[in-house]
């Protein structure tokens, strides 16, 4: 035993100054193998099977004409899929309702954030109170709260209503909110806003605690202050995290699906129905997997091209103050 | 800090307080209805505390479908964090310590994942669970949950154990510990508070996941809260229970929350910033 031990001593005093540091069972074999891909291997297994060969099986599939419940096996079809997307009202009415919801959830949930971000950044009384308020519907699962406000928006005993009503008296205000198609879109917006906005802003916190103390002291010898400072100052140098919120929300913005999806089931009509939910119920209500499949990768596409786009934004405006 | 004049100051606060209820409004409005009595729940005009308090909807609320959607939301959340945890922390390490050729671009697929949509996902799962008999099964939703949690949770561990010193791992080797063993007595324990950030970030986002489980069960006995909760929106005579279960099934995370809130906020805001 003794031997053995010290033998193993010597070789690894040997080889200790290599520059990647230790990597165990990989010295002391007799082949090298990379034991690191043991540790790697059970949980790429599980990103392989449950995304990696869907992600391309569903490539596949959106390239075949496959109904789940009268074919025995994908058809070849080419892009006919594709194509047929681009012609299909449908499509193109949740494409443009995506579309719209998510620049007023971008706009919103960026400016909102931001905004209150700046304000939980100053010395305020009970700042922990409000940053617990503003944090917690991260937590809460989306569906339930999209319950909760089916509940509040609710025309004849809904808080809204009660609230702009009996509360303020504005009687003329109050209304069935998710019969009609842009205040259902409203409410639909807001409730996603309200379940985002804590993340963000905790992003935003990060970036505003990142600008060094230096720079805001300089800036105050130089006689900036208040709303000055916060323009010329501290908004420029949010850059890398404007990249950061803005992938996430671009990400968020266009995979919305719960929020519709429990609370107005597209209606009243198509007013409210989204990519994502017309992919989802092409699959599992009409089970054509083939053209789902390609709408669920028109989507993707949408996706990945505005994220590459916001990081370049991002990028080249940083470039240049630089 | 910005400092700020004693004016401006007083409007912070004023609109502070404003966007705490805006926020809190749902959360205290559910809560207060879950303990009205039926008859109040459809008054008009409604009031805000119940002027009748009742626990009547929370003991409906044991009844046998809610009980199986809880039961079911526990045991795919369970189980789906255990694995989630185990392998992301062994998986973080093999990264952030023992790289290979290639490990970059291995790193770059999986963190690539996080861009696309679930939803084109979806078809491929739902063909393949159905070819292994694991539609409506708790199973069946706990391994593709792990899947799609592990890559964020694997860029917290690798993060947590590149913050760990060579030195401290160098001397464990000189005791001639094998590289298992090393992970599990002297790496794992230092990797603590990454482990407690997967544990509680995958908690959550399993046990609110809505779009998996909503393609995947058709079954009500086999769907967890998040899904099963929603088919009952329609049922009017029910609304007291629901917002009792409503509660229950928000309690957890929320309880969660304000328990690790500070480690929660620098957790994300650290992962956002090296990520």
């Amino acid at each position: 035993m003794v031997t053995t031990t010290s033998s193993i001593r010597t070789a690894k005093a040997v080889q200790t100054p290599e520059p990647e540091g230790p990597s165990g069972g990989a010295r002391r074999g007799k082949r090298k193998f990379p034991v690191g891909v043991l540790f790697i291997l059970p949980a790429f297994l599980f990103i392989f099977v449950f995304m990696l060969y869907p992600l391309v099986s569903s490539g596949y599939m959106s390239l075949t004409e496959y109904n789940f419940v009268y074919d025995d096996t994908p058809k070849f079809i080419g892009l006919d899929n594709y194509f047929a997307a681009f012609q299909d009202t449908q499509f193109m009415t949740a494409l443009s309702n995506t579309f719209v919801f998510g620049i007023f959830y971008f706009v919103i949930v960026m400016v909102a954030s931001l905004a209150i971000a700046l304000l939980l950044f100053q010395k305020v009384r009970f700042n922990s109170f409000y940053r617990s308020a503003i944090f917690v519907p991260i937590v809460v699962p989306l569906s339930l709260a999209a319950l909760v406000f089916l509940w509040i928006l609710q025309p004849n005993y809904g808080l809204l209503n009660y609230f702009l009503g009996d509360v303020l008296g504005l009687h003329f205000l109050t209304q069935p909110w998710l019969s009609n198609g842009t205040t259902a879109m409203g409410s639909i917006i807001v409730l996603s806003a309200w379940a985002s906005i804590g993340f963000v802003t905790i992003l935003f916190l990060a970036g505003l605690q990142g600008i060094s103390p230096d720079t805001l002291e300089a800036a105050e010898m130089d006689g900036a202050r208040g709303l000055k400072k916060i323009f010329f100052i501290v908004l420029p140098s949010l850059r890398e995290t404007y990249i950061l919120t803005g992938t996430w929300t671009i990400i968020h913005a266009l995979k919305v699906f719960v929020e519709p999806m429990v609370m107005t089931d597209g209606g009243p009509g198509t007013s409210t129905l989204v990519v994502y939910q017309q992919v989802y119920l092409t699959a599992f209500t009409y089970f054509d997997m083939g053209y789902a499949s390609a709408m669920g990768y028109i989507l993707g596409l949408i996706i990945l091209i505005l994220v590459v786009l916001n990081f370049f934004i991002g990028r080249i405006r940083a470039g240049k103050d630089a | 800090m910005v400092r700020a004049s004693l004016f401006s100051r007083v409007w912070m606060n004023v609109v502070l307080v404003v966007l705490a209820i805006l926020f809190l409004a749902p959360l205290i409005y559910i809560l207060f209805n879950s303990f009205k009595p039926a008859g109040e729940i459809f008054q008009v005009p409604q009031s805000i505390l119940p002027k009748e308090w009742t626990f009547e909807n929370y003991l409906a609320a044991t009844s046998k479908g809610f009980i199986d959607y809880f039961k079911n939301s526990v045991v795919i959340t369970v189980g789906g964090v255990v694995l989630t945890v185990l392998l992301s922390s062994l998986a973080g390490y093999g990264f952030a310590k023992l790289p290979f050729k290639g490990t970059n671009f291995v790193l770059l697929v999986i963190v690539a994942t996080l861009t696309v949509p679930l939803v084109i996902f979806l078809v491929p799962m739902f063909l393949m669970e159905n070819e292994f008999g694991l539609l409506d099964t708790n199973l069946g939703l706990i391994l593709p949950n792990v899947a799609v949690e592990l890559p964020f949770a694997i860029l917290i561990m690798r993060a947590s154990f590149m913050a760990i010193p060579k030195e401290i791992e160098e001397s464990a080797t000189m005791d001639g510990a094998g590289v298992f063993r090393r992970w599990w007595t002297v790496m794992l324990p230092m990797a603590r508070n990454g482990m407690v950030l997967v544990v509680i970030m995958a908690s959550y986002a399993i046990w609110g996941e809505y779009t998996m489980a909503k393609a995947l069960t058709m079954d009500p006995s086999a769907m967890p809260l998040s899904v099963g909760l929603t088919l009952l929106k329609g049922e009017v005579w029910q609304y007291g229970v629901l917002a009792a279960v409503i509660v229950l099934a928000m309690l957890p995370p929320i309880i969660i929350f304000i328990i690790f809130q500070k480690h929660i906020v620098s957790g994300v805001a650290q992962g956002a910033v090296k990520g």
